[in-house]
């Protein structure tokens, strides 16, 4: 019995990485694909990739809060802990399954807490769940967009007054470009090392240490990339959107590593809770391996053509436009990750471009799309938990 | 095929201002036409001027398709980065250019009217100011490329500013001279047949109103990216 809900959780867990991979992973690579910054093919090895890079290296923030912060995982019994957790991975992959259908932009990442909400109340009562830590994810998922849009509405403007507005654009745009390099590679160096297992394993450092070694490497990265740089041709402000197009491809690749910190966990934790119950102990590496493959299957499956659909209906996107949408969401993931908290990069990735609508980057933003976020907001938590209720009963009379 | 695709749905499929630069080609192509139609007619030639007023009408009709569409796809959730009702005017006053040649085309070609000698190098002057006034307006309104692109930088406003400048002065001096005419047609009015100088002074502000209108066109393009 505990064999076939062990693969039940591994398939579970599977369709769910494909779900991510099919639909949420070509959201957030669509903005580079969209403004040719990267090919088709190079989003799928840099998706692939750094997803599971990010997934194996900063995963674990997000994936200790779905499984223990949620519900008071101390007070329920093992038996039916595993079949609530199953349970919420069923109701999440059935509901996202739905939207897609439906075309509602109703993000994973919700339909997942929501179905671990539902078997908690069903099981302990309103006790049962920790509240607090979920007010704090609710909380997120309004910000988080706010907050990419108020990045990328920076951003923009910044790269408005220093490059577009000065009398040498491209000569500006060349001694920019390796300052945006060094940041980000000093945010993803940061959140590497900082309470991680890759950070602890390079021994005892402090924090101001760790900032110092972060420092250290991304100026060297931003060091290269300024002679790298240098050799881009073009003249006027086709040299800035030259240079925005390479800098993008990082962006893709820090899009990439961010989503991979903070969804795959969506797919990974829920069926980790299942084995680790099941078998008592698991490697987690194997675990995260799964989830990337999930993803991997998912984009090449189905996820290249929502990229193809939603880049080619985006080709208005210059470069510096797109290199500030990037921007701006991955690092608003990446610290959402770093904070434990669950969110959802896809819309995320929309409350930047509506940022960068605002900082008058775009010729036309159709805002019509966030009265449906909110809608889903409103409708994914209830719906998915008591799908989650249900499948929770069955689960309870079947094993 | 079934997506859940957000990220898309915040783009339009086409930018309205693509829309506004194709309408504005369109302005330029009759203008051009009309320019050298009229320059013809002036000199008494009106061997193909049923074609030209044919071909200015196509081509009204063309942009009014092009303008429909604009409007068409502008729903109230739209964000553009300028005031979309600036935007709505400036396209409704290009469209107002097109109504006014295709209004003169067409009038001149019911009556066939000879230019007094006297007066042939004044009508292709006014005729020739108008156009050029038109031609300084193309300029600033293509200009929102460079300004779309720059987020609207102070260089590229200036810019602009500039080409709306030389259509305020394109127009006046197209007034100075449709002032001038008029005058002229006064003096002559004795060696006039009554309809015919009807129709002169008629003529003299029909031409004069596309500049009227190509005027209204910067001062809204003007108000469209102030800060």
């Amino acid at each position: 019995m505990i064999v076939i809900l062990a693969l039940l959780a591994i398939f579970a867990g599977l369709y769910m990485a494909w779900n991510i991979g099919a639909n949420d992973v070509a959201n957030s690579m669509s903005t580079a694909v969209g403004s040719n910054a990267i090919t088709l093919r190079q989003a799928l090895i840099i998706a692939s990739i750094l997803n599971f890079l990010g997934a194996v290296l900063v995963g674990k923030h997000v994936t200790d809060t779905i499984q223990n912060k949620i519900v008071d995982v101390a007070l329920i019994a093992d038996h039916e802990l595993m079949l609530g957790f199953m349970a919420a991975l069923l109701s999440a992959g059935i509901f996202v399954t739905l939207s897609t259908w439906k075309e509602l932009p109703v993000s994973t990442t919700h339909a997942v807490i929501g179905g671990i909400i539902g078997f908690g109340l069903i099981e302990g009562g309103m006790n049962m769940v920790k509240w607090g830590t979920v007010e704090n994810i609710a909380a997120s998922w309004v910000i988080s967009p706010i907050a990419g849009g108020v990045l990328a509405f920076i951003m923009f403007k910044v790269i408005a007054a220093t490059i577009f507005s000065s009398k040498e654009p491209g000569r500006m745009a060349k001694n920019t470009g390796p300052i945006f390099i060094t940041l980000t590679l000093f945010i993803i160096m940061l959140s590497v090392f900082m309470k991680t297992k890759l950070g602890a394993m390079m021994g005892d450092f402090t924090v101001m240490e760790f900032v110092a070694i972060s420092l250290g490497i991304a100026s060297l990265g931003g060091i290269i990339g300024f002679f790298l740089l240098k050799r881009v041709k073009g003249k006027g402000y086709d040299l800035v959107e030259n240079l925005f197009r390479r800098l993008q491809v990082m962006t893709s690749c820090y899009i990439a590593f961010s989503h991979g910190a903070n969804d795959v966990a969506n797919a990974v934790a829920p069926v980790a809770m299942v084995l680790m119950l099941a078998w008592k102990q698991i490697d987690a590496i194997y675990l995260l391996a799964i989830g990337g493959l999930g993803i991997a299957v998912g984009i090449l499956t189905w996820g290249y053509k929502v990229i193809k659909t939603v880049g080619g209906k985006i080709t208005a996107l210059t470069n510096t436009r797109g290199f500030s949408i990037d921007f701006s969401a991955a690092t608003v993931v990446l610290v959402a990750s770093k904070l434990g908290l669950p969110i959802s990069t896809t819309h995320t990735v929309v409350g930047a471009v509506i940022g960068v609508g605002l900082a008058r980057g775009l010729d036309a933003v159709d805002l019509s799309v966030i009265k449906k976020i909110v809608y889903s907001w409103l409708l994914t938590l209830p719906a998915s938990a008591a799908l989650s209720i249900l499948i929770y009963r069955g689960l309870i009379i079947l094993f | 095929m079934p997506f859940r695709a957000p990220v898309s749905d915040t783009y339009r499929k086409k930018s309205p201002f693509e829309g506004l630069l194709e309408h504005i080609a369109k302005v330029r192509e009759c203008v051009h036409i009309l320019r050298d139609g009229i320059i013809k007619y002036i000199d008494g030639n009106f061997e193909n001027f049923h074609e030209i007023a044919e071909k200015v009408s196509e081509l009204e009709h063309e942009a009014d398709l092009i303008k429909g569409n604009i409007r068409a796809h502008l729903p109230r959730s739209v964000l553009m980065p300028v005031d979309k009702r600036y935007f709505l005017w400036l396209l409704r006053e290009q469209d107002a250019i097109l109504d006014h040649a295709e209004n003169l085309a067409q009038l001149l070609d019911l009556r066939h009217t000879i230019i007094p000698k006297e007066m042939k190098d004044d009508f292709k002057d006014h005729m020739n100011l108008v156009a050029a006034t038109v031609e300084e307006m193309e300029k600033a309104v293509e200009n929102v490329k460079d300004l779309l692109m720059t987020s609207f930088s102070g260089r590229e406003r200036d810019e602009t500013k500039e080409y709306i400048h030389n259509v305020h002065q394109k127009e006046w001096e197209a007034d100075q001279k449709r002032y001038a005419i008029t005058a002229k047609i006064y003096e002559m009015e004795d060696k006039l047949d009554a309809m015919d100088e009807y129709h002169l002074l008629k003529i003299v502000d029909w031409i004069d109103d596309i500049a009227d209108h190509a005027e209204n066109a910067a001062d809204w393009l003007r108000a469209m990216i102030a800060k």
